[in-house]
């Protein structure tokens, strides 16, 4: 089975640790398959502003470093680690209430996708890029400053566009994605390096891109694991 | 103003002391860059086949690059066995990937859960050993990453009235408070300490990061069985050994402790741990540890009796001499330290001169999840679960479970 993170920060956006050591800390422990995923954050409103401002969103403008250098790291980290590197975004759209937000992973991303779109062009530009989408901590956490629940809200409307859930999500886990039988995954959202050791995915298929999301789309062959020290 | 006079007096022979350790560091590694002490001997031919032992638990930092250190070795013969107690122990991961990248090296992974003693590092050492084939065996930490002339480097003091090679240690890495404190402590006050035994006292004082020794010696003090209930089961078969008749030397060849991501509650942990073994181990002697604190002597009329001018300067001034001696230290260890850390040294000095109470007050140790009472010679024997004693255990491990 490949040991597996899909969501994962670095200093790109709010995470306090460098993309290179990152990817160490990941390489270190064994892992098999990562995705990079910094938030791209939607600026159309004060808080996203505020991200934009503070420099916690990748923009358009260093797209093109951001994927570049996660390239470059993936390279050699399958070279020193065998471990699969793939390069991803987390839009973020960011509102006051919990229920107007949302927080989806695109994974194996090849062009920028603006937050501010709306819902369905965003999934469409996804597909087109044959990218995974994940709805990340879509149900209630427990710290409920974090909330993101449009798309569980509006799940009927959505789903369809949606690869998988994100069932657990650091240290909390969501039944309810399990109950609707739904595709899942789970992943750390990791921002600090403690963050390591928490909800991740197993996933039983080859160690390249396609088998990948091939496995998490079919939802075959997918386990959930607490990794702890 | 008697009272600050005593402690004054008392932090002044801390500095002394801290100033004999200074040198006995740097005499131990002659700043390590040719002139070390093994460097100028020779190097026994032929050289001899090394069982290295790694015992394995969990995810230490940098373990990938930690273990791949080992099998670059530039050294002809020499086996690497992992042994974990359980498959579904995180490290059984790397250790499969390091034997995957180095497939042409002779990488040998045991599984097997052994529960024959108390000490977990001694249970793992266990099975490792069983199957060893070589008379030379290396006990080295999963913590440790070396360069390739390690091995090399070691078996030359390994001559025929040698039981033991031990060696120095560094601590690098550093991203995290508590790995800042813990780098900071090792290249200090743990490589101070170990060096001022040896050169000084003549003592043993094995820390097992890195114990190279012959089957035939372990086996003389009764083999890994001897220790398999005690604690620092390093200093005894180090203290063993040389009772037996055989030297145990400290390599001047400085290994490198990786400690990166540390939580600070985790350095306090260890050091709790190591203050309550050299307690059991060294009794009355333990109280030289809180004089060899000049920092923190020098705080004590100021937190016990009054905040004035003299006593202010005078912590000021010793803390400023601390800093100065340990950035020295860092700079002949070749820490990877940023200079700026080291303003740091007088805040962890605090921190261990609190923490050097509390072996006096409690005599048990959890370690890797086990709770153990520690008696004589760090002698370790299961805490009951039940009775009266289990409660006040159990109330402190409420209080810390609110507190987390």
């Amino acid at each position: 089975m490949l040991l597996c993170d899909f969501h994962i920060h670095t200093k790109y956006s709010d995470g306090s640790v460098e993309l290179r050591k990152t990817i160490d800390i990941f390489g270190q422990a064994g892992f098999d398959v990562i995705a990079i995923t910094d938030h791209v954050v939607n600026g159309d409103n004060g808080i996203g502003k505020l991200a934009h401002r503070f420099k916690l969103s990748v923009t358009a403008a260093n797209f093109e470093e951001y994927i570049s250098n996660i390239k470059y790291e993936a390279e050699r980290a399958w070279d020193k680690y065998e471990m699969l590197v793939i390069p991803g975004i987390e839009i973020t759209k960011n509102y006051i209430t919990p229920e107007k937000s949302a927080h989806i992973l695109i994974i194996d991303i090849k062009d920028f996708i603006p937050a501010c779109m709306n819902y369905e062009k965003i999934f469409l530009e996804a597909k087109q890029q044959d990218a995974l989408v994940v709805a990340c901590h879509p149900h209630n956490m427990s710290d409920m400053s974090r909330d993101t629940l449009f798309l569980w809200n509006n799940r009927e409307k959505y789903a369809k566009y949606i690869d998988a859930w994100e069932i657990a999500n650091r240290d909390g886990v969501f039944n309810v994605i399990s109950l609707k039988k739904y595709p899942y995954i789970a992943n750390s959202d990791f921002h600090r390096a403690r963050h390591l050791y928490s909800w991740k995915t197993l996933l039983n298929c080859e160690k390249n891109i396609d088998s990948i999301k091939k496995c998490i789309r079919h939802n075959k062959g997918v386990a959930i694991t607490l990794f702890r020290n | 103003m008697e009272m600050f006079y005593i402690f004054a007096g008392i932090t002044i022979l801390g500095l002394i002391a801290y100033g004999l350790q200074i040198w006995a560091v740097r005499s131990t590694l002659r700043t390590g860059k040719g002139r070390g002490i093994g460097k100028d001997l020779p190097f026994p031919l032929p050289l001899p086949a090394v069982s290295i032992l790694k015992p394995l638990k969990g995810l230490d930092d940098n373990l990938f690059d930690n273990l791949a250190s080992f099998c670059t070795q530039d050294y002809p013969e020499y086996e690497i066995i992992f042994s974990l107690q359980d498959h579904n122990d995180p490290a059984y991961k790397v250790a499969r990937k390091i034997k995957d990248k180095y497939h042409e090296k002779n990488i040998s992974i045991i599984v097997e859960k052994c529960d024959v003693g108390l000490n977990p590092k001694v249970n793992n050492l266990m099975s490792a050993y069983k199957v060893s084939q070589y008379e030379h065996i290396l006990i080295s930490d999963s913590n440790v990453m070396v360069d390739k002339d390690y091995l090399k480097e070691i078996v030359k003091h390994m001559k025929e009235d040698v039981g033991l090679v031990s060696n120095v240690i560094r601590g690098i890495g550093g991203s995290t408070i508590g790995s800042i404190f813990e780098n900071l402590h090792l290249n200090t006050f743990i490589l101070g300490s170990v060096c001022f035994l040896d050169k000084f006292l003549k003592m043993p004082c094995v820390v097992g990061k890195s114990m190279l020794m012959r089957k035939n010696d372990l086996e003389a003090i009764g083999g890994f069985k001897a220790v398999k209930d005690v604690l620092a089961e390093d200093y005894v078969i180090g203290e063993r050994i040389h009772k037996m008749g055989k030297k145990v030397v400290l390599s001047n060849y400085a290994i490198n402790n990786v400690n990166e991501y540390w939580g600070i509650r985790r350095f306090l942990n260890r050091h709790t741990r190591w203050g309550k073994l050299r307690w059991r181990l060294g009794g009355i002697k333990y109280i030289s540890e809180l004089i060899g604190n000049p920092v923190f002597m020098s705080f004590i009329p100021m937190m016990l009796w009054e905040i004035s001018r003299t006593t202010v300067s005078f912590a000021l001034f010793v803390s400023l001499i601390k800093v100065i001696g340990d950035l020295y230290l860092g700079k002949i260890t070749d820490s990877d330290s940023n200079p700026m850390v080291y303003l740091l040294s007088p805040v962890k000095d605090m921190i261990i001169g609190l923490i050097w109470f509390v072996p006096i007050l409690s005599n048990t140790v959890v370690w890797r999840g086990n709770r153990y009472i520690i008696g004589r010679d760090s002698m370790l024997s299961p805490c009951p679960e039940t009775g009266m004693w289990a409660w006040r255990y159990r109330i402190v491990d409420a209080i810390k479970a609110r507190i987390a």
